[in-house]
């Protein structure tokens, strides 16, 4: 049969390489995502952050004129620290006092400023995919 | 009654542990009625198994909720579809509904290869039974579904976002997928053991791996369907962990699924064959262990249960073994067929095995970063959804070229002239369709442009190969087109059932790239008889209407839509607010466009007490295709499944000739 | 619930049956050994693969070359190649035929 190094395996070689490459690219392009804390852990943070709370009322403001107001707590844990959010853009329809919630922002001025649109609802029941990311 | 379900899975699990023991002892020792008496164990399990389920299933349709199951997942009030849906809603159920199928392919597996393939199911049966006994063991001790209470009144109810249609389809496919690929594990691990690495374990499990590939796609775009017209935020795919969930056991057997056809034809792959399978068949019990579990911290998490911690020791165990075996059979398993070409049919298929491989595991550490940096660090981080279509872009567009070379590139060799007269044509075609795209506007999204461009290179490779074929057959003598159509398919129907997949594949990645490349977005707050525009749509807000059911509020408003002077109908979107769950759901408007296959769809978001709504407005370019892919996609895995006689006899009498005897 | 326990009872037997039905019914067997597949009907399986897949092969360049995939050219190029690998299989298995034949029409 054919020589032992044979070119194909070269190429396949390269193949690999070429796909690992791709993962390395991705890696120094975009770097690792962002950091997901509890409001907790949120203080003195700077840059964006995912923070992942429950909703704590009261709930004031409109959400696509002048920004939805509410607070998020820990969900668990004894330390029952808050931070007030401010939210603009679409709102899921799970939203409410109690629910858990993601949303991606930045702590500006001791309020967590949230980009539009990114809050996400955690199901409250089992076997339920439900997601209202925009 | 509860005491029958309980016995009966307690029996399936002695049935189960038997036939493990047994088994193994029968194939290691070759003891011939022992390996039977394992045999008769298996199917006996099914049987339990199913009584088990007729329990839960009597108890959930008579409204027993002194089962603290039924009482969980349903109410009086609840239709009787979703009743019978609440039998896979919940943790116990669904793990009752896998061990039934479980047990009922198993018992299918054996005893319709018992009769060629002897040798090997001696070691399969063992094999079954040891994935059996562990799901048996999680209903008997862990997460029963017979557990019984006082009853109260009246059961706590279904969510009402799980009331529709899309609950009794989406999961049961779902677990016919997931389960399905245990047939094919279990008769590589088998082959594996036995040392009978020849080709009938392919053979016996080709049919099982395409069923349950076939359901795992159908029960997927079902999924997204879902996502799309009922959860309504606008999209079909979130690259959620829990729809990744169901996506990385289907690259993986679509890579085993390509893979196996090589080892058919050269004799080589081997290797490759059994760490494919492998791998899908781990990745199914990792995404049911990621479903239930709620050991992700995200969005779709579930109670946090005790039942994850189980399944990880299972899936260590499975991958542990698994891979001590290949390496133990690696010298048999190393073949003599060396690559001779990097530019080759059997290196295109290297490649898309590489490729596929690549796009799971970029999938797996999406899934799984969150939780590693959480338990390395003390901070879960999280990776959006920039990351997966990166890789999606960077993997999936060359899976996609490769679907038009492979099945057309020559073996072994492929010669440079071979490859101009061979693909000449298609690429004309491609390079014709991008330049008009270019015109037509398409180069605001070079990916989307990129995916229309390869998408229609494959139509052309597709197209070109049933023309000749046809052709082909007409020469031969076939009485007509439609005849010599007809027959090209029946005489061939892996090739060009495959074809027809593939085309399929195509016209997702067209609807795929449509819609998410090249939509538009808009939105506004109007008031009654306020109109927007979008595209070349106007919509105009006309009125909002209230109606009242038996267990929610329809809050609806009626928009106009125009396209020019022409009149399109009227489109309504709203909310619903159910009373009794005190949940507010959204019920998104789509008008769809048939010729175009565009949808215009229309969320209302907030519904002031004025009466003006904060309206989301969405175009979305051939998004329709999508789900025509899926029929197609049904089509042409049905034509690649349907048993062959000719094959079936060819196989019998090479058993034959070989000695083995043909009768059970 | 008695009802539910006798329905156990009946259940847990009838699969005590089930299992134990191979030994019920031979309770002295002639030969209790499995049907394994010795040396020479191994050998010759893998032979007989070897002859089908060669046989596949040249089956798929006559139906690629039909339908025009493959050049006249290069038809004629592997055509040779393939036609010895069958014929090579085919030698093998008539040699191994010649051997030693495996012992067909067990039960």
């Amino acid at each position: 049969m054919a020589r032992k190094a044979s070119p194909a395996r070269l190429v396949i070689a390269l193949a690999v390489a070429g796909v690992l490459a791709v993962f390395l690219l991705y890696t120094s392009i975009a770097g690792g995502g962002n950091p997901s804390l509890a409001p907790s852990e949120l203080a003195g943070r700077t840059g964006d952050v995912q923070l992942a709370g429950r909703v704590v009322g009261p709930i004031r403001g409109d959400s696509h004129a002048g920004g939805l107001r509410f607070r998020l707590e820990d969900i668990s844990g004894e330390r029952r620290t808050s931070v007030a959010v401010l939210y603009t853009g679409s709102v899921p329809d799970l939203f409410k006092a109690g629910r858990d919630i993601v949303v991606d922002g930045e702590l500006q001025k001791g309020t967590f400023v949230a980009q539009p649109g990114s809050m996400i609802t955690k199901c409250p029941s089992k076997y339920a995919p439900k997601s209202d990311s925009a | 009654m509860p005491e029958l379900g309980r016995a009966a899975l307690l029996v399936t699990l002695g049935l189960s542990l038997y036939a493990l023991v047994a088994g193994a002892m029968a194939a290691h020792l070759g003891r011939r009625r022992l390996a039977r008496s394992a045999q008769n164990a298996l199917v006996a399990s099914f049987a339990t198994t199913v009584v088990g389920a007729a329990v839960l299933l009597a108890a959930l349709l008579r409204n027993d909720f002194s089962f603290t199951y039924v009482a969980r997942t349903t109410s009086e009030a609840l239709p009787t579809a979703y009743t019978i849906s609440a039998f896979w809603g919940g943790q116990e159920g669904s793990l009752l509904l896998w061990l039934l199928v479980l047990t009922g392919f198993g018992a299918a597996a054996v005893s319709l290869n018992r009769g060629w393939a002897r040798d090997l199911i001696v070691w399969v049966v063992p094999v079954f039974a040891a994935v059996s006994t562990f799901f048996a063991f999680l209903l008997v001790v862990v997460a029963s579904p017979f557990a019984t209470q006082a009853a109260p009144p009246d059961g706590a109810g279904m969510t009402p976002s799980l009331q529709n249609p899309y609950m009794l389809a989406h999961p049961p496919l779902l677990y016919l997928g997931y389960v399905g690929l245990t047939v094919p594990f279990a008769f590589a691990i088998g082959a594996l053991l036995s040392g009978k690495l020849d080709e009938r374990w392919l053979i016996a499990t080709r049919r099982w791996t395409l069923f349950a590939w076939a359901a795992l796609g159908v029960g997927q775009l079902l999924g997204s369907h879902w996502a799309y017209v009922e959860v309504g935020w606008g999209g079909y795919y979130a690259w959620d962990p829990v729809e990744n969930a169901a996506l990385m056991p289907w690259l993986a057997a679509t890579a085993f699924l390509h893979s196996v056809m090589i080892q058919e034809r050269r004799g080589m792959l081997k290797v490759w064959n059994v760490l494919l399978v492998l791998l899908a068949f781990s990745l199914s019990l990792f995404g049911t262990f990621l479903t239930r579990s709620g050991v992700v911290n995200s969005i779709h998490s579930f109670t946090q249960s005790s039942i994850g911690p189980w399944f990880l020791a299972f899936i260590a165990v499975v991958v542990a073994v698994s891979l001590g075996l290949v390496f133990w059979r690696l010298p048999q398993l190393r073949s003599p067929t060396r690559l001779e070409s990097p530019v080759s049919r059997e290196a295109a298929f290297l490649y898309n095995n590489l490729l596929l491989l690549a796009l799971t595991l970029a999938i797996f550490w999406g899934v799984v970063y969150p939780m590693v940096s959480e338990a390395l660090r003390g901070e879960a981080v999280v990776l959006g959804r920039s990351y997966y279509d990166f890789f999606l872009r960077a993997f999936g567009l060359p899976l996609l070229l490769l679907m038009g070379i492979g099945p057309l590139i020559a073996w072994r060799r492929a010669s440079l002239r071979s490859l101009g007269t061979t693909f000449r044509w298609p690429t004309g075609v491609a390079l014709a369709t991008g330049a008009v795209l270019l015109l037509l506007g398409a180069g605001s999204s070079v990916p989307g442009l990129v995916a229309y461009t390869f998408s229609a290179f494959v139509l052309a490779t597709i197209t070109l190969e049933f023309v000749r074929g046809t052709r082909a057959r007409k020469v031969l003598g076939a009485a007509s087109w439609p005849a010599a159509f007809g027959s090209l398919i029946s005489r061939n129907r892996r090739r060009y059932g495959g074809y027809i997949v593939h085309a399929a594949i195509v016209m997702l990645a067209i609807g795929v790239a449509g819609s998410s490349a090249f939509d538009t977005v808009t939105e506004a707050k109007l008031a009654r008889g306020d109109s927007v525009e979008i595209g070349d749509y106007t919509l105009v807000y006309r009125s909002l209407d209230e109606n009242v059911t038996a267990n929610a509020t329809e809050i609806r408003a009626s928009l106009a839509v125009r396209r020019g002077d022409r009149d399109l109908g009227v489109v309504r979107a709203g909310k619903n607010a159910y009373t009794v769950e005190d949940q507010v759901s959204n019920e998104v408007g789509i008008r769809t466009d048939r010729l175009t296959g565009e949808d215009l769809f229309v969320i209302a978001e907030q519904i002031d007490p004025d009466g003006s709504v904060y309206f989301r407005v969405f175009v979305k370019p051939l998004v329709n295709l999508i789900w025509l892919a899926g029929l197609v996609f049904l089509l042409g895995s049905l034509i690649t499944l349907w048993p062959d006689r000719r094959e079936q006899r060819r196989l019998v009498a090479r058993a034959a000739e070989a000695g083995i005897p043909a009768t059970p | 619930m008695t009802l539910a326990l006798v329905l156990a009872a009946a259940l847990a037997v009838a699969c005590v049956v089930a299992v134990a039905l191979p030994f019920i019914r031979e309770p002295e067997p002639e030969s209790d050994s499995l049907d394994e597949l010795d040396e020479d009907e191994r050998r010759r399986l893998a032979l007989l693969e070897e002859r089908d897949r060669a046989l596949g092969a040249l089956k798929e360049l006559e139906f690629e070359h039909r339908t025009g995939t493959v050049s006249d050219e290069d038809y004629r190029a592997q055509l040779g190649p393939l036609r010895r690998d069958v014929a090579s299989a085919l030698q093998a298995l008539g040699r191994d035929g010649r051997e030693g034949r495996p012992t067909g029409g067990r039960t």
